[in-house]
């Protein structure tokens, strides 16, 4: 079929990015705002702007709050369904475990539990009986948050970076896996056809035609930053690997990983079933004090990631104490279990092994628990060089298409474009888009966060229909106002969502800044700045038509453009 | 304080490095000294170049925990790298600067 090697991967690389390029976009771009979730979170709930603090002391603050823990009503309905009968009254189902987790960004505690329930399960197979509840506290004061805040960083772009918010039989996830998957082979195939992969290494000639300066762009990005766009997307599967993508261990492995967890349960002291026998619950905070003692002993002195109690109650209870991995990439380990009734350690977990070691450092480097604002900072802007590298991608589709598509009366060039238009552009207005209106809806509105949702997904159908709209140029081999139209529409929204947050909550920049800095909140409004002045410098630069263009930088780079060709 | 001090370093270092490897290539070179004709000492630029990768290298190490100096550095020179090539596409004379002391060696 193909010729030679190149060609047949210049196929792979160009009809398999285009197609799964529109979700890699999806997942660069909202994984680069993922890195900073938490501090977009400060932002949109203006209520939780205070600093980060360590978990709170369990037996004093947090006892009393998982009291008012109730099943999530979402959880409750799913379950009524693969059950028996109806469920009890929410009110009166009791806590059988529970966890707390925080990091070294959080000002807010997340907390949750699992609520046992009566009624036998529909499938005998079926062992998962119970409900969840979950709630985000402020440490501080032990009070339970808004729950109708939705945290626009940690709950909803940080899920579309691998869900795609597409939650209908995990789908999201799999067609997120694909894309990673598809990437990979983008990265192989790239390499292989790429001519002059160390000569191009630093070559980017914006003053040549479009696609040619498209071109340099997209080899640059792709190339100076490979490992970051190799191990993201590797990485990627390996976190999912096995729960999602690979979940032998609950298909064709389960009587063998049931009987494994009762056997590692008996190595390791940790009961896997209740006993039945009521039992208190001793001091967690004593606890908390031992497992800090010996970690120190270690060498690895730190503070509590994540803590959860099992068999809440029940002479076999037991509490689990882990480590915040925040000096190292790692993610939360070094757990040390205690025996609730009495306070006694029962098992310290040993080292890591080399194997899941790696493991750690894998997924740690995708999760990034780690205190570092500078590699932060990096890993942002890998992402968005991986977006760049993507859309020039987009850009070079078309280029070398439209004018036979024009000849031809095709179309295909011209929908190409308008769906890069909406990834590219109608991404970031989504998103933006989306802060804007969670500072114009009121913060006590019933269900804010679904109208914060129907705004994004509304934005974005916006920005696509008029791309679409404006897209007929493209099949005259001319080019799509949308681009720049939509690039001044960002600049407008990026600078109304930082003057918002300023009329709404008063945290201007110079407040947060200088005079009462709190980084979260500045650097998002900053970022916004940025974005704007970006979108502003695109619109100008897209104005010119691109002949005339053109044959200014022509004239201005004749120099260069002889010396360096 | 002495972590931001390795880091600044790892950073100026990562930079020169990137420089020199680009201008150890004649295009570049002439896009940044259109007016000195060829390239002096290639070999020369691209042993600095060298070793100042590793010393940036070294620098991270010095700033943080291994496992995560060796993701500051490789994601420093992927943005060192870009950094070179914008200056390259649009302010080339900025890399006079970078080469000074380069000059020195030369002399």
């Amino acid at each position: 079929m193909f010729n030679s090697l190149r060609m047949s991967m210049g196929w792979v690389h160009t009809w398999m990015g285009l197609v799964l390029g529109f979700v890699l976009m999806i997942c660069f771009f909202f994984g680069a705002l993922s890195v900073f979730d938490r501090e977009i979170d400060r932002w949109a709930i203006p209520d939780t702007r205070f600093e980060p603090q360590p978990m709170p002391s369990f037996d004093e603050v947090l006892k009393p709050v998982y009291q008012q823990l109730r099943p999530d009503p979402v959880d409750m309905a799913a379950t009524e369904r693969r059950v028996v009968g109806s469920l009890p009254d929410p009110e009166t189902l009791e806590l059988e475990s529970l966890f707390a987790y925080t990091t070294h960004r959080d000002p807010v505690l997340l907390i949750g539990g699992e609520f046992a329930i009566p009624n036998e399960p529909i499938d005998p197979t079926d062992d998962h009986q119970h409900v969840h509840g979950r709630a985000t506290v402020n440490p501080a004061t032990g009070e339970l948050l808004n729950d109708d805040a939705l945290k626009i960083g940690s709950d909803w772009f940080y899920p579309m970076h691998f869900s795609l918010n597409f939650n209908w039989m995990m789908l999201g996830y799999w067609i997120v896996g694909l894309a990673a998957l598809v990437m990979l082979a983008g990265l192989v195939s790239g390499v292989i056809i790429h001519r002059k992969i160390f000569r191009e290494f630093f070559t980017f000639r914006p003053w040549k035609n479009l696609f040619r300066s498209s071109l340099d762009l997209h080899n640059m990005t792709g190339v100076v930053a490979l490992p970051f766009h190799f191990f993201f997307a590797f990485t990627a599967l390996v976190i999912f690997a096995s729960n999602i993508y690979l979940p032998v261990t609950h298909t064709t492995l389960k009587p063998l990983h049931e009987h494994h967890e009762k056997l590692e349960a008996a190595r390791t002291g940790l009961p896997h079933e209740p006993a039945g026998v009521p039992a208190p619950l001793a001091s967690v905070d004593a606890m908390v004090a031992e497992a800090k003692r010996r970690w120190a002993q270690r060498d690895m002195a730190g503070e509590v990631g994540f803590l959860s109690i099992n068999h809440l109650g029940d002479e076999n209870g037991y509490v689990s104490i882990y480590r915040a991995g925040s000096d190292r990439v790692a993610l939360v380990g070094e757990g040390i279990h205690f025996k609730a009734s009495t306070g006694e350690v029962i098992r310290e977990e040993p080292p890591r092994s080399a194997v899941s070691s790696i493991d750690e450092f894998l997924t740690g480097l995708h999760l990034q628990h780690f205190e570092h604002w500078m590699l932060r900072w990096l890993y942002v802007f890998g992402g968005l060089l991986g977006a760049v590298c993507i859309a020039t991608g987009f850009v070079l589709f078309v280029e070398k298409r439209k004018a036979r598509h024009a000849k031809t009366g095709s179309q295909g060039s011209r929908i190409v474009d308008a769906l890069a238009v909406t990834t590219v552009t109608g991404m970031v207005l989504a998103a933006v888009g989306m802060l804007v209106a969670n500072r114009l809806l009121p913060a006590d509105l019933p269900g804010k966060g679904q109208w914060e949702q129907i705004a994004f997904w509304s934005v974005w159908a916006l920005a696509f229909l008029h791309a679409a709209w404006r897209s007929s140029p493209v099949a005259k081999a001319r080019h799509n106002p949308a681009w720049r139209e939509q690039s001044l529409l960002l600049g407008l929204l990026s600078l109304s969502a930082v003057g918002l947050n300023w009329i709404t909550t008063g945290d201007h920049l110079i407040k947060t800044v200088f005079t009462d800095t709190y980084w979260a909140v500045a650097g998002v409004d900053l970022s916004l700045i940025a974005t704007a002045l970006i979108a502003f410098f695109a619109a100008a630069r897209l104005r010119a038509p691109v002949s005339e263009q053109k044959a200014d930088n022509a004239l201005s780079r004749n120099k260069q453009v002889n010396a360096y060709d | 304080m002495t972590e931001t001090i390795w880091l600044i370093a790892a950073v100026t270092a990562a930079l020169l490095s990137m420089s020199w490897l680009a201008l150890a290539y004649e295009s570049h070179w002439q896009q940044v000294f259109p007016e000195s004709g060829t390239l002096p000492n290639r070999r020369r630029l691209k042993l600095s170049a060298w070793v100042f990768l590793l010393l940036s290298a070294v620098f991270c190490l010095n700033a943080d925990h291994p496992s995560m100096a060796v993701l500051v550095w490789v994601m420093l020179l992927a943005v060192a790298a870009f950094s070179v090539a914008m200056m390259l596409s649009h302010r080339p004379a900025l890399l006079k600067i970078i080469c000074l002391p380069l000059f020195a060696a030369k002399a």
